[in-house]
């Protein structure tokens, strides 16, 4: 594990966190909860810069937003009382699916995000949220759609960024619910396929909009920009939620491995997609 | 293992890169790099305190209510610092990568696998191990219902779920058996005793309630 590793910092900054980064030429490692990054023990890094010190963790409220620091943890998020009534608890129940109760009491928001993993369990609720990410890189800091950034850890392009906090808007809740859904092969595994749904409705069941956000069936976590077209605007019945469905599983393109094929994956993503938009109109108080 | 001597370490790059360099690059507390009264500056007292190695450095970490003083290299992981340099070996490394659950300790209150946590960023947090709990003859109430329910066969995962146990039941002192299985999906046991543990904390919490004794 880490033969390479030289030294070990200890920020209590993000300016000397980003000093440290690229003095590091890409040999250092940034380190939050080290659930991933510690089993990994990449032998090519010299320096560990461990940021839980730097000043970021925290759940926070200014005006009508939201912020979350990247270093809190999915423990924290799944205890916060806000968190656990902020969109019918979506992201306290997706951090509270998040691996066994020992990963969650490290794992870090910050590192679900960076970790650039498919089957990041937070990345569907806060795509459904419209979340952004707050980035500190070589530049002066700046905020992005979250979509974009993970797509930029994709690319390998946001090595030497540092993810500082996520913010998002609180959203309406009258006559509106969401639901976080996951299906993995036991309760602690990560997920085949997950899914974040989120509509509100008007007083005659109409749907005002709907948001849908699924992970692992590609490789970003993605919106789902087709289904929720289709239902703006339409009486919400069971058959605009199979349509819906049904789009989702057009629009995925999931990979098959050692824990599923794809088509499984499609298939699963039909039916996380339904069971998920029909919580989201129970949550609403509207029957089907 | 000391890492200047692994033949193993990748050649240094050609820019010459060091720790040395690194330091004097970030000039800590200064917006001027790369002057050597500033490398200077960065190997004193305030900046020590942040940065730590290359080779072993000496910790401090609260085990079972004790302080203890130990050296590592920073790579050291808590379940390799307390297994190999401290001789407390009830906590077991079995798949040292955060999937088994034989390395559960608890962490300021919280369990954790101990073989991804850095030893080093387990400075300042209590840590509580196997050991703290009971002793043979005054058994702890999760150990003792482990022992009445034959709660292990080969006993290597039993530290781990007995910790994970004592973890759980404080934050679900009246736990489901739906709950149990659920609370303790962190630890594998490749024996299968899976039905045992459980009847085994539910046991442990209504004897804990009893005895008004929470660990
Ligand atoms: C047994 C096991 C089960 C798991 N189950 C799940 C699961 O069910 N769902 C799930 O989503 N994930 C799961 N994971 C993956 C992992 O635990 C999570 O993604 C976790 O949130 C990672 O966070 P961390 O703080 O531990 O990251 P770290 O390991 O500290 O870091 C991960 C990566 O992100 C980088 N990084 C961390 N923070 C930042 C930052 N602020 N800015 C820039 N880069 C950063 C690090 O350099 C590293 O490359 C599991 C892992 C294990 C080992
Ligand atoms: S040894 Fe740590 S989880 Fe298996
Ligand atoms: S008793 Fe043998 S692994 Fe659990």
């Amino acid at each position: 594990m880490f033969e390479g590793v030289e030294a070990f910092y200890r920020p209590t900054t993000v300016r000397e966190a980003l000093h440290l980064l690229r003095k590091a030429k890409g040999t250092a490692r940034i380190v939050a909860g080290g659930t991933g990054v510690v089993p990994g023990g990449d032998r090519s890094v010299r320096f560990l810069i461990d940021i839980t010190r730097a000043g970021l963790s925290y759940i926070r409220k200014r005006g009508g937003a939201w912020t979350i620091g990247a270093t809190t943890t999915m423990a924290e998020i799944e205890d916060s009382a806000e968190m656990r009534m902020l969109a019918g608890g979506l992201l306290a129940s997706a951090a509270a699916a998040c691996g066994s109760v020992e990963i969650r009491s490290m794992a870090t928001v910050g590192g679900n995000m960076a970790n650039g993993s498919p089957a990041a369990d937070l990345a569907p609720p806060l795509l459904a949220l419209d979340a952004e990410a707050a980035i500190a890189g070589t530049a002066a800091r700046r905020k992005m759609p979250l979509a974009d950034y993970l797509a930029a850890v994709c690319a390998g392009k946001m090595k030497n960024a540092l993810l500082v906090e996520i913010v998002f808007l609180e959203p309406s809740a009258a006559r509106g619910g969401w639901c976080f859904q996951k299906f993995g092969r036991t309760a602690v595994d990560i997920s085949l396929v997950n899914v974040a749904a989120g509509l509100q409705l008007d007083a005659r069941g109409r749907v005002k909009w709907a948001r849908i956000a699924l992970g692992a069936v590609a490789p970003l976590p993605l919106r789902m920009p087709a289904a929720e077209a289709l239902m703006t605007g339409r009486i919400l019945d069971r058959a605009l939620l199979a349509e819906a469905a049904e789009s989702v599983s057009d629009t995925v393109h999931p990979i098959g491995d050692i824990r599923a094929s794809a088509d499984y994956r499609r298939e699963i993503s039909r039916v996380l997609t339904g069971r998920a938009l029909e919580q989201c109109a129970a949550r609403a108080g509207y029957s089907l | 293992m000391n890492s200047k001597k692994d033949p193993a370490l990748p050649a240094k790059p050609k820019n010459n890169f060091s720790r040395r360099g690194f330091m004097r690059g970030v000039g800590i507390g200064s917006g001027a790099l790369g002057t050597g009264l500033l490398e200077k500056e960065a190997a004193a007292a305030p900046a020590a305190a942040k940065v730590v190695g290359p080779g072993p450095v000496p910790i401090t970490l609260e085990i079972n209510g004790k302080p203890v003083h130990l050296t590592v290299e920073p790579r050291v992981t808590l379940i390799d610092a307390l297994r190999n340099h401290l001789d407390i070996t009830g906590a077991k490394k079995v798949c040292d990568r955060a999937t088994c659950g034989a390395c559960t300790v608890i962490m300021d209150g919280k369990t954790v696998y101990s073989c991804t946590v850095l030893a080093i960023d387990a400075q300042g947090k209590k840590i509580e191990t196997i050991e703290s709990l009971g002793t043979p003859t005054k058994r702890h109430p999760i150990s003792q219902a482990f022992w009445d329910n034959d709660a292990q066969q080969c006993g290597y995962c039993t530290p781990g779920f007995v910790m994970a146990s004592k973890g759980f039941l404080e934050e679900h002192p009246n736990p489901t058996m739906a709950e149990v299985e659920h609370g303790l999906g962190g630890n594998i046991c490749r024996c299968g005793t899976y039905m045992g543990i459980r009847k085994a904390v539910l046991e442990a919490a209504a004897a804990m309630k009893k005895g008004g004794k929470n660990g």
